[in-house]
């Protein structure tokens, strides 16, 4: 409950900050809604002329962007823009003020950059995953959809676990510029490429190393059937593992942290 | 049972050596060399509650680096530390909720909301009652004068205003221990002064333990009954300013102003800075300061005369130089 309250004052300040500038505020919903209509563009011009990929038919392949998108939508409103910050606050020992307030800065640093203009987000990907599963025809019902959602939310935590791992690394390195631009360039990719299209070392990257592979494919499979018993154990672990390791990773980070001597 | 309690309490930090020019460059691409770099060497100090303490040392003499392990913002790598009963860098809730921590050059507040939205975060961070948050900022806002300012836009604000609502902030939840890292650096003359009032004013009425962090002496001289000095990590005096003061400086500055033209000369043994046939300006030991001003006042026809301490940097670098340091003069601004 207390947690509760505390995030709702941070997007209070967060909304309050953004309204002192009118421009950059309607303008947000402008910028995160072009780049999201340049991403289908870019799709249709991949997809718009076969009917299947990778044994995935359209139906299919729609809602895989449409989930991808969610995915991408869910972490720009809540946490990307704080957790993006990290490798600046370490690097210039703003991280300071966080370490010695009576709140985890790391909880702190997920929720107070919360950005309102990519919400229009979530329903456009939305409605493209509900188009996708028309396009499908595939029945759904209550249980599939909530399932599908627990995927989109357990992936969800596994992409914040991944910007965590990596922007924690500038606890130890002095400059990880380059490990953005790669983390940029993967999502990119994934982006694009369901997960089954990967076969022996980049199913290995892209499944169990650095999981983009898996991120919108998984419940994909689940919601259109075509998600195996291991696919869904492995998913899980992913998540659990990859959790537990971005946690310990910052406490070790924290705990290495130099404050800009 | 002390507030801080630290012994032997050592920071040594990891450093990249890179040769210089381009072969060095490349040589550290394939070859990295690190030095270990001691910031703080086997530091002990203890505090009690209530203190108002100066820690004073020229640049890269390692007080911040204390202040730090003493929040717990870095780890210690060895030693003995001790913080309100806490091991500082488990970073416990409980423990940061019982001091607070001002640096001057880093701001808590946000630049483009007003100072009450801070305040509110604070409120929520700390968990303060609404009747004490309440208390807390009329009673400071009175203290410190600012009413005008709390729905002010923070960037509006001068250096001066922007300072004494980040103590505000700091005091909002009666923290038993303050840290105080240059809280005065970029003020004015006036407006460190009122600082300076607010300080000894907090340290009285809470009984606020302070730990004070400065280049201006002044800070240190008129608000800290002790003070630690540190240099290349290590302690070199711990104990009363005054005494410290009276050890170190030894002279004193008399200016004279003639009531008419005179032929003075400044006596043996003194340091004249000036001289004119209508002033004089010289230092000389304190203990000849009296008798010689007397004396001249005597035998001159003073339009005006006055007796300083001497200028409080040159004690400093005399503090320094004589425990054999290497000031780096910014110590006494």
């Amino acid at each position: 409950m207390k947690n509760l309250r505390f995030i709702l004052l941070l997007l209070k300040l967060r909304l309050s900050h953004m309204m002192v500038f009118r421009l950059s505020f309607f303008g947000a919903f402008f910028a995160d809604g072009t780049l999201f209509l340049m991403q289908l563009l870019s799709f249709s011009v991949i997809y718009g002329q076969v009917d299947a990929i990778g044994g995935w038919s359209r139906g299919q392949m729609l809602v895989f962007v449409g989930t991808f998108s969610m995915i991408n939508a869910i972490n720009m409103t809540v946490y990307f823009f704080g957790l993006i910050n990290i490798p600046e606050l370490i690097r210039g020992g703003g991280l300071d003020l966080y370490i010695t307030k009576p709140v985890n800065p790391l909880f702190r640093l997920t929720f107070e950059n919360a950005d309102p203009g990519s919400v229009p987000l979530l329903c456009l990907s939305g409605a493209i995953i509900a188009y996708g599963l028309s396009v499908e025809g595939a029945p759904l019902t209550a249980p599939l959809i909530a399932g599908y959602v627990a995927f989109v939310l357990i992936m969800t935590l596994l992409y914040y676990d991944m910007e965590l791992i990596l922007r924690t690394i500038p606890f130890f390195v002095i400059s990880a510029a380059a490990i953005d631009r790669l983390e940029g360039d993967l999502l990119t990719l994934n982006f694009k490429i369901p997960g089954i299209i990967y076969k022996g070392g980049f199913k290995i990257l892209f499944y169990f190393i650095m999981p983009y592979g898996i991120m919108a494919t998984v419940p994909t499979q689940f919601v259109t059937k075509t998600l195996t018993p291991a696919g869904l154990v492995h998913a899980v672990c992913a998540a659990a593992l990859f959790t537990v390791f971005a946690l310990w990773f910052w406490r070790f980070g924290l705990k290495h942290y130099k404050s800009a001597m | 049972m002390s507030l801080i309690h630290t012994k032997d309490l050592t920071k040594t930090f990891r450093i990249f050596e890179k040769e210089p020019g381009l072969t060095g460059s490349v040589k550290s691409l394939f070859n990295r060399k690190f030095i270990d770099k001691t910031a703080v060497a086997n530091f002990d100090l203890c505090v009690e509650q209530g203190e108002f303490i100066g820690l004073i040392g020229p640049n890269g003499s390692g007080k911040t680096t204390l202040v730090k392990m003493l929040t717990g913002i870095i780890a210690p790598s060895s030693g003995e530390i001790s913080v309100l009963g806490f091991y500082p860098n488990k970073l416990e809730t409980l423990f940061k909720k019982q001091y607070a921590v001002v640096m001057g050059q880093k701001s808590q507040l946000f630049f483009e909301l007003t100072p009450m939205d801070t305040f509110r975060l604070f409120k929520e961070l700390y968990g303060i009652p609404e009747k004490t948050y309440k208390r807390n900022v009329d009673d400071f806002v009175e203290l410190f004068g600012v009413s005008e300012l709390l729905n002010v836009q923070v960037r509006t604000l001068s250096l001066g205003e922007r300072m004494k609502l980040e103590l505000i902030a700091a005091l909002l939840h009666n923290p038993g221990l303050l840290f105080l890292d240059e809280p005065t650096i970029g003020l004015d003359a006036a407006t460190q002064r009122n600082m300076r009032g607010f300080l000894r004013e907090v340290n009285s009425r809470k009984s606020t333990t302070i730990i004070l962090t400065s280049h201006y002496m002044e800070d240190v001289r008129t608000l800290c009954p002790r003070c630690v000095v540190i240099n290349g990590g290590k302690k070199i005096y711990d104990g009363g300013t005054d005494s410290l003061f009276d050890m170190y400086q030894s002279r004193k500055k008399i200016t004279i102003t003639f009531g008419r033209e005179t032929d003075f000369i400044p006596p043996e043994g003194a340091e004249t800075l000036e001289r004119s046939p209508y002033r004089a300006v010289f230092i000389l030991p304190k203990d000849q300061a009296g008798k010689i001003a007397a004396q001249i006042t005597r035998d001159y026809d003073i339009a005006d005369i006055s007796i300083e301490e001497e200028e409080i940097g040159k004690t400093v670098e005399k503090i320094y130089a004589a425990k054999g340091l290497n000031n780096e003069t910014e110590a006494g601004a």
